[in-house]
């Protein structure tokens, strides 16, 4: 904690307004460099449907289905239309908050609160008029256990994972857990630990990961790798082991006031968090996620990982690696000022992001009840940090433009801090430990696109902070967001 | 002969028209040259003048949009085909056939570019009324001149021309013109007016007709074409048009001194293109070129987009500006009785102190729109025509700026409630008059005061609640703070400052502002019209994974897919749905319900009691028996939607598969429920059909309050059961299955 002052004031100096201000956050102020690169374009909703979107996939004609919080399931066309007039078809009705879509041999797998859903359209009418039931082996019974789904897998297996009653609770069987259904339907109880998930699929390397809300033993937003038979830190739900003899027993109890590294020491189920979205700073209810597999189409970002925010309506970057067998990796901020909530993204056959929610219930920056837009790339590269990378003595740094070889070879120009959050019972959690590291040198390679830098230390179970304002490119310009957050679980050996 | 036909010309053809510069506007006569000279683009040709000019129409595929012929004789002679066009005559002195010669060249060339053939003209038949109800009030009457009979109208000046319009379109071409301008004409000269296609189409049809016979395109031979392309840069057309990436012709280079009656500021123009500028705008343009040059001030700057873009015609600024009292009948609201404010475009007097700098951009750039209840809409200029107007307006526009500071920790509550306070119906009831953070207000739909936070600057927010009327003159907003003072005396002690202050930050808030008092909605009701309606929710009647089916003709069951049991009958009206707040989808019967049990309904074993769910408490909040009731055998399977709409749900007991079908019989009293078992081998299985106090009736009819059971027909054997469970009674019924598939049905009937 006696750090602590000290980090408060580096933060006070770089973002000052960031300790008063509205509850949801300040803004970055980046929005209007962002436009220039990155236009969002509104998909207009007729005025008689409501699309709270929490779920899309891709239909095999092209078009997009969007599934609602409304419990209703549209396919839309004309999503990529220059001056779009997007046609809504209603499929199906009569589900229960919709967060998870998935398309496979002419069905329609629905995770809503109440099950996985096959729905399909027997007759070809073009309404879905037999809904059957895939997986409903947990329980519910409070409106706050939504029920999130991925895509397949390569093998066809689909994971649900579980929100906490009423976000703090497991009164509900397997509330907080996730669950593997197999291509024969099979629902085989998978990790435990979960808290309040905003989504679940599949990291740029095909592993299974989810999003978890900060909250209780999760002081920030995570990206999380889901281990089979692991356990997410939140040991309410504990008490339906004995309900999932393939896990074996109940992992120890994690100790409260620790760290999640120290923690992952003692409970082998457990790993730290890979991704930590600093709170505030980057989102605070951070929902769906999807990998930009355009080929190019929406830019320099390719295969990363993108992520809307409900609370700040912002989308966000990350980048996962595997470092001595542990997942970690760096979060960056995107593109602020969307209109809505956003509950989940979805890239379109063109390649643009289309991205959908609701403001309501909870607090949220964006003024519209609902919303669909679209975010597209204008054709022109913006200088970003593209992604960081760790080494035995520092980190990698790719930019998605040259660099201005004098600007970017001074070791002062790049100021690295790095802080941690408590691993605890109580809700959120302060910044702890904060202390600056040291660039000692820096090496850029040839093409310009990336530096290596070397610090005089790296800190284990660290997020290290990078702050890059005063790197130019070659065009003299600044970054569009000159800061990004790495977290460090893992040292290269 | 030539030179008699340049004098009849000039005597016909049109000035052109650059309609801001024909209302009331700021400009000085050099500052309206210079408008002259960019909207002219003179800059194309000329060097040392002004900025690079906006790009002229793009031509690349102009045969998809435009009559082969129109395009010829709209090339030879410009004005006389489109009176009040900025396009001169290039022809000059040329001959007669050598005009004609050349005109065919060139849209010969133009025609070639776009090989595609003109697509089929299928607009909207008989909907002309729809297209001219739409010109007349999405804002077309604020450059073009009004197409009804009003005389007022008729005789104003300074409008665009569309009386070629017919002629030159084919009618999809216009309607994809109309649809997106930008694409063709970057310089949003013509705006975008955000139509969506089929507005676009009426609009279409309305100008041009549903059909226009489409002229087929002569064939020209490749040398006609080539002779095209060549007169194409011969002529410099390339200089405001783009049709490929050959290089811009070179500028004329300006000369020391320049000689202000020739060229094209001549009378007769000569060899240099006829503008047919009018004596007017030769004499500003010539007041612009010999003006000292220098940089417009940004307020300078202002007024001079301002005015190039016609902004002017529907908004005021300072003193200029403002919609023609001729037209003020073409602008409308769906909320009149907020008066001139909800019809007419505001003013953009102090605009850029008024609106934060990113709401400007969202205004002007994404077509971000606040007044759902305006029905002329804000056009979209695209960003070539707009580019640094917000800075400019920023700039420009000041007001002593404050600071709303943030509620102290300590007081923060009391601001909350004081805001809640002011903003009901228990104090000053903005909610009267304002929609409230995606909620409509119960009288007036003014704009969202949850929007003031993101679109507004403290400074003028401070300053339009303390004396609306002076920022905004006649705007019907009171005010509750007039001079400063509050008028509500007993919230905040009555200090003006803070109650705004309490206002401010409660906009801050978004959605997880409270609601006022007074805007409270009723949870909306969901109806059945003709098809059997199926909806999915929690509820009270039917536990989490509650089904609500309702009949047309008013009658409604619900199912607990959880526990596998019909749990609820009501008739009359469906149900509510709860869409407010965090949880949603929650459903009640909107008429009042018949409960029934929520217990698993089949078992294969008739047990001593009857395995009731568990209830969790709020002392004991953990479900005590979690994996009921699959434990006793029961699992949900699904529901297939049947004839018109009606579900059959289908569930399991052990290894009896059940599909359950209801439908509400002609008697709107009565459902029909009717179960099939399907088994591969013979079963008992026993089915609690009701419990609470029984009345038997008969073998085959029993009681309840309200209700009555009558069992139909089955073609398994089955006997009754009425036991005593607790203080209640039960009626089962065990059913011997036989090996294969068997029926049971059984009539609900609600008593009067």
């Amino acid at each position: 904690m006696s750090f602590f002052p000290k980090l408060l004031i580096a933060l006070v100096a770089i973002f000052p307004l960031i300790a008063i201000a509205e509850e949801v956050g300040e803004r970055w102020g980046t929005a209007e460099r962002e436009r220039k690169y990155y236009r969002l374009v509104d998909l207009p909703i007729p005025k008689n449907i409501v699309i709270e979107a929490g779920a899309f996939c891709d239909l095999p004609d092209g078009r997009i289905a969007v599934g609602t919080r409304h419990g209703e399931v549209y396919f839309i066309t004309g999503t990529d239309a220059a001056n779009p007039e997007p046609k809504y078809q209603l499929f199906a009705t009569g589900l229960d908050e919709i967060f998870g879509l998935a398309w496979k041999d002419k069905v329609l797998f629905v995770t809503h609160s109440a099950e996985l859903t096959k729905v399909s359209d027997t007759n070809n009418d073009g309404t879905a008029d037999r809904y059957d039931v895939v997986s409903d082996a947990w329980g519910y019974g409070t409106y706050h256990e939504y029920a999130f789904g991925s895509k397949f897998d390569p093998k066809g297996n689909m994971f649900v994972a579980l929100g906490l009653s009423s976000s703090y609770h497991s009164q509900e069987l397997f509330r907080g857990w996730v669950f593997k259904v197999t291509p024969e339907g099979k629902s085989i109880p998978y990790a435990s630990g979960v808290r309040s998930p905003g989504g679940i699929g599949f990291n740029e390397h095909g592993a299974v990961f989810y999003i978890e809300s900060q909250g209780p033993w999760n002081s920030a937003c995570s990206l999380k790798f889901v281990k089979e038979n692991g356990f997410m830190g939140h040991p309410i739900s504990y008490n339906w082991y004995k309900y999932a003899p393939n896990m074996g027993a109940a992992p120890v109890e994690p100790k409260t006031g620790s760290s999640t590294l120290t923690e992952s020491i003692n409970i082998p189920q457990l790993d730290p968090y890979a991704v930590v979205f600093p709170y505030i700073r980057m989102g605070r209810s951070i929902s769906g996620f999807v990998i930009d597999k355009t080929g190019g189409k929406f830019g320099p970002f390719e295969n990363q990982i993108f992520l809307g925010d409900y609370t700040q309506s912002i989308i966000l970057r990350a980048t996962t690696e595997q470092v001595n067998g542990v997942w970690q990796g760096a979060c960056y901020p995107f593109r602020e000022e969307l209109s809505t909530g956003l509950l989940n993204v979805h890239f379109t056959p063109q390649g643009r992001l289309i991205s959908g929610g609701t403001n309501r219930g909870w607090p949220v920056r964006g003024l519209k009840p609902y919303a669909l837009e679209r975010l597209e790339w204008t054709g022109v590269t913006p200088f970003e940090i593209k992604r960081i990378t760790i080494n035995s003595t520092g980190f990698n740094i790719d930019f998605t433009k040259p660099l201005d070889p004098k600007t970017a070879s001074l070791p002062e120009n790049y100021r690295v801090n790095s802080f941690t959050y408590p691993y605890h019972q109580g809700y959120g959690g302060p910044v702890i430990e904060a202390t600056d590291a040291k660039v000692t040198q820096v090496a850029i390679a040839k093409d310009g696109l990336s530096a290596k830098i070397t610090l005089d230390k790296i800190t284990q179970g660290h997020i290290h902070e990078f702050n890059l304002a005063p790197i130019l490119d070659r065009d003299g310009e600044t970054l569009v967001h000159n800061f990004a957050f790495y977290t460090v679980n893992e040292i290269p050996k | 002969m030539v030179a008699c036909f340049g004098l009849i010309a000039a005597n016909l053809h049109a000035a052109p028209i650059i309609p801001g510069l024909e209302h009331k506007n700021p400009l000085t006569e050099s500052q309206k040259g210079k408008v002259l000279i960019e909207e002219l683009r003179c800059t194309s040709c000329h060097e040392g003048m002004s900025k690079p000019n906006a790009a002229g129409p793009d031509l690349r595929e102009v045969g998809s949009r435009i009559q082969p012929d129109f395009l010829k004789k709209f090339i030879q002679d410009p004005a006389a085909h489109d009176p009040g066009t900025a396009m001169p005559d290039v022809f000059g002195e040329r001959s007669a056939e050598e005009q004609e010669k050349i005109a065919t060249e060139l849209s010969a060339y133009l025609l070639s570019l776009k090989n595609e053939p003109a697509k089929p003209d299928a607009l909207p038949k008989d909907k002309e009324a729809e297209g001219k109800k739409l010109f007349h009030e999405v804002g077309c009457v604020a450059c073009h001149s009004p197409q009804d009979d009003n005389p007022d109208a008729k005789a104003l000046t300074g409008h665009v021309n569309l009386a070629h319009v017919s002629k030159k379109y084919h009618s999809t071409g216009l309607a994809d013109f109309l649809h997106e301008p930008l694409k063709v004409r970057s310089d949003g000269r013509m705006p975008d007016m955000r139509l969506s296609r089929s507005e676009s189409e009426l609009l279409a049809a309305f100008m041009i007709g549903s059909e226009t016979a489409t002229a087929k395109a002569e064939t020209h031979s490749p040398a006609t074409i080539a002779a095209g392309k060549k007169a194409f840069t011969e002529m410099s057309c390339n200089a405001c048009h783009k049709v490929d990436s050959s290089p811009k012709p070179p500028l004329i280079p300006a000369k020391a001194k320049l000689n202000l009656n020739a060229g094209c500021l001549s009378l007769t123009p000569g060899k240099a293109p006829n503008y047919q500028l009018s004596d007017v705008q030769r004499k500003a343009i010539r007041a612009a070129l010999t003006e000292k040059p220098k940089n417009p001030t940004p307020a300078e700057a202002i007024n001079l987009r301002l005015t190039q873009l016609n902004c002017i015609s529907c908004h005021q600024r300072d003193d200029f500006g403002g919609v023609k009292p001729a037209l003020d009948s073409y602008f409308h609201s769906t909320e009149e009785a907020l008066g001139n404010h909800a019809r007419i475009p505001p003013e953009l007097t102090l605009v850029g102190a008024k609106l934060q700098p990113g709401w400007l951009h969202k205004v002007l750039h994404e077509g971000e729109t606040v007044r759902p209840y305006m029905i002329t809409r804000m056009p979209q200029f695209g960003n070539a025509a707009l580019d640094g107007l917000t800075q400019l307006l920023g700039e420009v526009d000041k007001l002593p700026p404050i600071e709303f500071k943030p509620p102290e920790k300590e007081s923060k509550t009391q601001m909350d409630n004081a805001a809640h306070q002011l903003l009901g119906d228990q104090g000053l009831n903005c909610i009267a008059c304002h929609n409230y953070n995606g909620k409509e207000s119960p009288s007036m739909k003014g704009l969202d005061l949850m929007t003031s936070y993101q679109r507004l600057q403290p400074a003028w927010f401070d300053q339009f609640l303390k004396n609306p009327t002076k920022l905004r003159p006649g705007i019907i907003m009171p005010s509750f703070w007039p001079e400063g003072k509050a008028v509500q005396t007993e919230i905040l002690g009555g200090d003006a400052d803070e109650q705004i202050r309490a206002l401010w930050h409660q906009f801050s808030l978004g959605r997880s502002a409270r609601d006022p008092s007074g805007l409270r909605a009723e949870n909306p009701e969901l109806s059945v019209t003709d098809q059997t309606r199926t909806y999915r929710g929690r509820s009270t009647v039917a536990g989490y994974r509650g089904i609500a089916i309702g009949f047309p003709g008013g009658m409604n069951y619900a199912f607990d897919a959880q526990n596998g049991a019909l749990t609820a009958i009501w008739p009359g009206k469906f149900i509510t749905v709860g869409w407010r707040g965090q949880g949603s989808g929650n459903f009640t019967p909107a008429s009042p319900a018949i409960q029934l049990a929520q217990d698993v309904a089949f078992l294969t074993k008739l047990p001593e009691a009857w395995p009731l769910r568990p209830i969790r408490t709020k002392e004991a909040p953990v479900n005590p028996d979690p994996t009921y009731p699959s434990q006793h055998g029961y699992a949900f399977q699904g529901y297939s939607i049947g004839e018109k709409g009606a579900p059959t749900l289908r569930y399991r007991c052990e290894e009896v598969a059940i599909e359950d079908t209801s439908i509400a019989a002609s008697k709107n009293n009565t459902l029909n429920r009717t179960l099939t078992f399907t088994s591969t081998k013979a079963i008992s299985i026993y089915f609690r059909v009701l419990s609470g106090t029984i009345e038997s009736v008969s073998e085959s009819s029993f009681k309840i309050p309200k209700l009555q059971l009558n069992l139909r027909k089955s073609n398994a054997k089955f006997s009754n059961i009425v036991r005593t469970a607790g203080s209640n009674q039960e009626l089962i019924l065990k059913l011997d299955l036989p090996a294969g598939t068997s029926k049971l049905s059984l009539d609900y009937v609600i008593l009067p």
